[in-house]
């Protein structure tokens, strides 16, 4: 048994096979005795250089062990895979489990995003709530004159 | 004789005693190529030898997987 990072590319057009299309790949890989330690989607990401003429592909990082005859049959299947625009396997020496840099990368700008939306969302919600106290008091002034024409 | 004293060069992969350098690390990565994609050799950064080869492949590596250009020229 080895252990083996692989990282593979999709095709865009893909994406939303990919997932049915690694549970199949971690079947073959369980099957064969083997386990998978790191599983990381990092979705669709911008090209250096165009592949194929895209610009974009879906990538995922995979840290397996298995044996050299499931590997081999892993290698094959991605070769005659269209979907996966190209692959590349190093091997290990042990485990990987830690999140890889990418990912943490990816991770930190999502709650960058989410926490400007909510700080947005808050500042709104406070012009929201001056708008309806100037609408109070111009309802009372209104009340008022009517008051006094009476 | 320089009248100028230059700072000097050290390796941070050596500094911080770094156990392998991933392929995945872009921003590490990033700061040892030029502005055209090119490789920047050590005598320029001061990476030490054993740092520098590991630095080769780990920038070719990710030139592979299109995490890194192999050229400013690529048309995109």
């Amino acid at each position: 048994m080895n252990h083996y990072e692989i990282v593979l590319l999709f095709h865009p057009d893909q994406s939303e096979q990919v997932p049915a299309m690694m549970e199949r790949y971690t079947n073959t890989v369980t099957e064969g005795g083997g386990s998978v330690h790191r599983f990381e989607d990092w979705g669709r990401r911008q090209l250096a250089y165009p592949i194929n003429d895209l610009h974009k592909a879906h990538y995922v990082l995979w840290n397996i062990e298995s044996s050299v005859d499931v590997l081999d049959e892993l290698t094959t299947t991605f070769r005659f895979n269209d979907a996966v625009l190209r692959n590349m396997v190093i091997k290990r020496k042990e485990a990987v489990t830690d999140i890889s840099p990418i990912k943490a990368a990816e991770s930190r700008q999502d709650r960058d995003r989410s926490e400007r939306r909510r700080d947005r969302d808050a500042e709104s919600s406070e012009t929201d709530d001056v708008d309806n106290a100037e609408a109070d008091e111009v309802e009372d002034v209104v009340n008022s004159e009517e008051a006094t024409e009476e | 004789m320089s009248r100028f004293f230059r700072r000097r060069k050290f390796c941070r992969f050596s500094a911080e005693n770094v156990a392998e350098i991933d392929y995945k690390d872009l921003d590490t990565l990033k700061q040892y190529i030029s502005e055209t994609g090119k490789i920047v050799p050590s005598r320029i950064t001061g990476t030490s030898a054993k740092y520098q080869r590991q630095l080769a492949t780990a920038i070719k590596r990710a030139r592979y997987l299109a995490l890194l250009p192999y050229t400013d020229s690529h048309d995109i």
